[in-house]
């Protein structure tokens, strides 16, 4: 006998159907960051990096509960490729503006994110810096950006700090240098700042060479350093043009006392792991995790057994959505004024990175900073300072055989 | 030229005021930014026949021009149009005065072209008004009288003032004395002489015009994104999106450059929103840009309307 509807069974039914919008209105919205990278063109690979960060961090926030003061509402990532354009970040900014996102985390270069900074202002959206180091970018004063990585000045300044101790430390055994730089916005900066300050520590700047990004021949430029013969080769590029220039130097027999960069572009895992006499004792002051730090090497053990690359660009990626997202949390809204209040007083500690308890000056955070890395047996080791080194310098490096 | 096709574009030109999306008024924007770049190089390349690899000498010279004017002295950003102008005009003379008058022509030409905007952006990268490799950042301050806008509409309208400026001069050029002379050079420049025709000042003044114009397109871009630097000011790409743009839609033709960037855009816009894996849409962008030049060798413009010299 099939079941009988009775009245009462009726009114369960109306009674649950009526409430069940109320039910659907009780799940909370999913909260939209954007990500612009450049994920195609020359920049790819950086920009694809920072993009595996974010979305890592989007999966690790969603796995914790999501955004609890918005009642565990969902993290989405909303990925948008820059094709290193200005012009193309800054209409993905229009577009993200429209989907409603909560925030927007990019640009791994500056010159996008120099571009796509103004544009967000214009909407007040909270802007998370990853990899641009120009200080510039927080520097104008926009009230909507928020960097909580090392800004260009800190890097060189500490990337000074770090090259003089390991000098000193060897007996100062460099006392000649030529700068190599890619000539846009990074290179240049870099290398203005970096000839600034060579001469304060007892090091003369012999030449500066820049040349264009891209580049696939660097015999002249080695030619040239061989000619001015120095103690150091000082490096500011991209990742091709860096490690191409890198390989020339050990094909052509350079002989010098150390390889020497900042941010270097090219000083990633890959790079050592498959070019390990090319890319032997080179030393970059540059963005890396504690290694003293287990959940740093469990978080690196994790990206490499997903079968993806491991380089300081994940980290950028990473930890910019999650100081973001910190923000959001500690606002308990979307609303970009309510946010942007948030991100300026963040306290945002729950790191692996050498930085310590966020604070944010004009936008930058603080306590930000780098540390001096060389590459040893084909892998990536910090030598300085010594609080966080896991590895002794090699420098002077061995002569070219 | 058909009227049905220009009453087309101009309600299709008006269709982003109607939208409230500042996404789709940035597209628009775009398109018509590169409509007009196009257009100017249609004036020197396809009513010229001056095929010039290095047109973004002029877009860069523009922006910078503005850009330094603004952020250096202080100077009202309008003031940027005229000097840009001015700059571009003087610039594209005195490039057309010495290449033609050294008789450089076709791939020599093209060359020349290409080694200005070359010299130009080592320039900018070396010398300090420029800001080197850092390039100038304008302050964001939106106002009617900062040239800058808060709503990307308005930027629009910039550009589209900018295009209509742009085709009046291909108008003007398709159906005047000055553009016979210049297409009599273009098909034959020997007898165009022998019939009076001075070539080598009728060539540099459509090169100055061209530079002219391209170089307004460098004060709306700055206006627009507020940063530039060498490698966006000179960059091959652009001087290549004004050919295609002009080659695509139909070179000589008064409505080709329209066509082509709508073309270019559209393609280049669609692939990439509905293609996420990356390099997958520039290289769909590329197929389809290869078949249209495969199939439509005398571009868009021949298929809606005989060519404006004929």
């Amino acid at each position: 006998m099939p079941p009988q509807i009775t009245r009462r069974t009726a009114l369960a039914a109306g009674a649950a159907t009526l409430a069940l919008p109320a039910v659907l209105r009780a799940q909370p919205a999913t909260v939209k960051i954007g990500m612009i990278h450049p994920v195609t063109g020359p920049l790819a690979f950086g920009g694809s990096q920072c993009r595996l960060g974010g979305q890592t961090a989007v999966a690790d926030l969603n796995a914790a509960g999501g955004i609890r003061s918005l009642g565990g509402a969902k993290v989405e990532a909303v990925p948008g490729d820059a094709q290193g354009k200005a012009e193309i970040a800054s209409s993905l900014v229009d577009q993200m503006a429209e989907q409603k996102v909560a925030g927007i985390t990019g640009c791994y270069a500056s010159n996008l994110a120099l571009a796509a900074t103004q544009t967000a202002a214009k909407y007040n959206i909270p802007f998370s810096i990853d990899s641009g180091i120009a200080d510039s970018i927080t520097a104008r004063g926009l009230p909507n950006v928020f960097r909580f990585f090392p800004n260009n000045t800190t890097m060189t300044n500490e990337a000074i700090a770090c090259l003089d101790a390991l000098n000193k430390g060897a007996g100062s055994p460099a006392k000649t240098a030529v700068i190599v730089h890619e000539n846009s916005e990074f290179g240049t900066t870099t290398a203005k700042l970096l000839s600034a300050k060579l001469g304060g520590i007892g090091i003369t700047v012999k030449e500066a060479i820049a040349h264009a990004t891209p580049t696939r021949d660097f015999t002249n430029v080695v030619l040239r350093i061989k000619e001015a013969a120095p103690d150091l080769v000082l490096i500011t590029d991209y990742p091709n043009e860096y490690q191409l220039l890198l390989r020339t130097l050990y094909q052509q027999k350079v002989n010098l006392v150390a390889a020497f960069s900042v941010s270097g572009g090219g000083f990633n895992l890959p790079f050592a792991k498959d070019q390990p006499q090319a890319s032997a004792f080179m030393i970059d002051y540059n963005h890396w995790y504690n290694p003293h730090d287990p959940r740093a090497l469990e978080f690196r053990k994790r990206i490499e057994g997903a079968g993806h690359v491991f380089g300081w660009e994940v980290l950028f990626g990473y930890f910019a959505v999650r100081v973001l997202a910190d923000a959001i949390e500690r606002a308990g809204s979307t609303d970009p004024a309510k946010v942007n209040a948030a991100f300026a007083a963040s306290t945002f500690h729950d790191d692996w990175l050498p930085y310590g308890p966020t604070k944010f000056v004009g936008g930058q955070n603080q306590g930000a900073r780098g540390l001096g890395l060389q590459i040893q047996d084909a892998d990536i080791k910090t030598i300085w300072p010594a609080e966080f080194a896991d590895a002794k310098a090699v420098f002077p490096r061995p002569k070219a055989s | 030229m058909t009227r049905g096709l220009w009453i087309a574009l101009a309600t299709l030109a008006l269709l982003p005021f109607a939208s409230h999306s500042q996404f789709v008024a940035n597209l628009a924007m775009l398109t018509a930014i590169s409509a007009a770049l196009g257009q100017a190089w249609n004036i020197a390349g396809g009513f010229g026949g001056l095929t010039s690899f290095g047109h973004v000498a002029f877009f860069g010279l523009g922006a910078y021009a503005d850009a330094i004017l603004q952020t250096r002295y202080g100077f009202t950003p309008w003031l940027g149009l005229p000097a840009a102008a001015l700059l571009g005009g003087g610039v594209g003379w005195l490039m057309g005065l010495a290449t033609f008058r050294a008789g450089l022509r076709g791939s020599y030409f093209a060359l020349v072209t290409l080694a200005f905007a070359e010299a130009f952006r080592i320039l900018a990268n070396s010398i300090g008004i420029t800001g080197g490799g850092s390039g100038i950042l304008v302050k964001l301050h939106t106002s009617a009288g900062n040239f800058q806008f808060a709503d990307r509409r308005a930027g629009y309208a910039a550009a589209l003032a900018l295009l209509a400026l742009a085709t009046f001069a291909a108008r003007r050029l398709a159906v005047g004395r000055f553009g016979a002379y210049l297409m009599a050079v273009r098909e034959n420049e020997d007898a165009a002489r022998a019939l009076g025709v001075r070539a080598v000042r009728v060539k540099s003044a459509a090169l100055a015009l061209s530079g002219a114009l391209t170089a307004l397109g460098g004060v709306l871009y700055v206006q627009s994104y507020l940063y530039i630097d060498p490698p966006t000011a000179f960059s091959v790409e652009r001087s290549v999106e004004m050919l295609l743009v002009a080659m695509i839609g139909g070179a000589g033709t008064v409505a080709g450059p329209l066509l082509g960037a709508l073309a270019v855009h559209a393609i280049a816009d669609t692939t990439r929103s509905l293609v996420a894996t990356p390099g997958v849409a520039p290289m769909l962008y590329g197929v389809v840009l290869l078949l249209i030049i495969g199939f439509l060798p005398g571009g868009i413009a021949r298929f809606v309307t005989r060519p404006a010299h004929a």
